[in-house]
């Protein structure tokens, strides 16, 4: 029931997210790049879930991201970005899984899985010789992104992570009580 | 099966009983059920991308793409019209108002786009009679849409969603325009939204004719954020010159792209290097980040209107749009 409950939320979490990053954000982008607000949630439910929940969370985001319009790329490439990065930033969590995560730690997370996920979305392009990726570009956009989501996750991150402790909190309350 | 995943007492008590080491947190069965389920998502991938990679013969992916439309769609549209509190507050609570200046506007726009199609200086330097076969085609019918979704840089593509569909009319490969000129092009439809490429995207490419000299060239995106783009001649020996604007050409049957739509203007110059011919670079009239209203033309004449020349009637007095 609770993990259905959690399923649910995190379902909810990444669509709300794709809809706001698809049609808000992009109203306030920086030189064209928009926060990546899917990539934020998918490693917010990765830093409080684990590796697996990060690569099927990446997946599904990613995959969301590839058929909503205005995708026009093959479909799959930000799928296998996001689930990467998502599965790598579970792995940091478990490889200093002493306490709460720490705001820095967080923060360079969310940079590498930018930098990671970007450079996936890229090379998948470029194997597929995709003629719009350019990688004379890729420094500076992934400059702006990784900036960019850094503050989108100070607001995004504590957020999504109390939410999903919550629920872990109830079933562990649940389990213990009777 | 997911259920004690990374839980924190479980992971405590990995930690507690010291003989799990921090680069391998989790019991061996636990790491096993982590790889596989990471292949199992790269493979799932990789078998989307094969999927999806071949766009001839229609992609199996493309029904996803229809329900994640018709999912998201009004979604996006209901998002994006939130967004307009955040600028304008009275406007949430005064929907009438801003329908009425949506109206205006788009009347207004609706009118210049006409003048623009009627009146446009392509044709200043042709003779005369050609000059009223380009004033004697008609208005093309508009679809007005807002556009609900644009594409982030990162994934480079310049692509932009609109919150009008098949059931509005609106099919692949139509023109987009707005009051300042060519936005782009349709290339997928669903009942309510459509995917506009834009002319900044690099796999775009735009007949385009030199408005001085008549020229015809091809503009191609350069996928920067402005949108600025590239124009090479077909004539080698035409020179292109900075302030020079360049319109459509037109495709035939008005598809993808109708003829006499200004596209931008002439910025710079430079000669192609070991060839001839030079290439342009070309600063598009519509500003690609800041798209809101768009026309999608859905109702060309099936064909221009050739009417017979009369050589009685003077130049200047078109029966009609004779705007200058």
């Amino acid at each position: 029931m609770i993990a259905l409950l959690r399923i649910g939320l995190a379902a909810l979490f990444l669509m709300v997210a794709v809809t706001v990053q698809t049609s808000v954000l992009s109203n306030i982008a920086v030189a064209g790049v928009t926060c990546d607000l899917v990539l934020i949630v998918v490693i917010a439910l990765a830093l409080s879930r684990g590796p697996e929940w990060g690569a099927i969370a990446g997946f599904t985001g990613g995959l969301l991201l590839d058929v909503v319009p205005p995708a026009d790329h093959t479909a799959g490439r930000w799928a296998l970005a996001l689930a990467i990065a998502g599965y790598v930033a579970g792995l940091i969590r478990r490889e200093t899984s002493t306490g709460p995560v720490g705001p820095l730690i967080v923060a360079a997370t969310v940079v590498l899985g930018a930098t990671l996920s970007l450079f996936i979305y890229c090379a998948t392009g470029s194997l597929l010789h995709d003629p719009s990726v350019d990688w004379g570009e890729f420094g500076v956009r992934l400059g702006i992104a990784a900036g960019y989501d850094v503050v989108g996750a100070i607001v995004v991150i504590p957020l999504v992570m109390w939410i999903m402790g919550r629920v872990v909190a109830a079933r562990e309350r649940r389990r213990v009580l009777p | 099966m997911l259920k004690d995943l990374g839980s924190p007492t479980a992971r405590s008590a990995f930690r507690s009983a010291g003989e799990a080491p921090l680069r391998s947190a989790g019991t061996p069965s636990s790491v096993r059920r982590r790889r596989t389920v990471l292949v199992l998502v790269i493979l799932a991938c990789f078998t989307l991308i094969v999927l999806d990679a071949r766009r001839s013969a229609g992609s199996p992916v493309d029904p996803l793409r229809q329900a994640a439309a018709s999912v998201f769609g009004p979604l996006e549209s209901t998002a994006s019209s939130a967004r307009q509190p955040v600028d304008n507050l009275r406007d949430r609570f005064a929907e009438m108002d801003r329908l009425k200046a949506e109206n205006e506007k788009l009347k207004s726009e609706n009118e210049k786009l006409h003048q623009d199609l009627n009146t446009t200086d392509y044709a200043r330097n042709r003779a005369a009679e050609l000059d009223r076969l380009l004033k004697l085609a008609p208005a093309y019918a508009m679809t007005p849409a807002r556009v609900i979704g644009i594409g982030s840089a990162q994934s480079f593509n310049h692509t932009v969603t609109i919150d009008a569909g098949t059931a509005d009319g609106v099919h692949v490969d139509m023109t987009v325009l707005n009051g300042d000129g060519l936005v782009g092009r349709v290339v997928r439809t669903t009942q309510a939204t459509a995917t506009v490429l834009l002319i900044g995207d690099r796999n775009s490419t735009v007949g385009g004719r030199l408005n001085a000299a008549m020229a015809l060239g091809f503009v191609s995106g350069r996928g920067e954020v402005g949108g600025t783009l590239d124009y090479k001649l077909v004539d080698l020996k035409a020179r292109p010159k900075v302030g020079d604007r360049i319109v459509t050409w037109g495709s035939s049957g008005n598809a993808p792209y109708v003829p006499g739509v200004p596209i931008g203007v002439v910025t710079s110059v430079t000669p192609n290097q070991g060839a001839l011919g030079s290439t342009a670079t070309v600063k598009p009239y519509v500003d690609p980040t800041r798209i809101d209203t768009v026309g999608v033309v859905t109702g060309p004449p099936a064909r221009t209107p050739r009417t017979q020349l009369k050589p009685s009637t003077t130049p200047g007095s078109a029966p009609k749009g004779g705007g200058n």
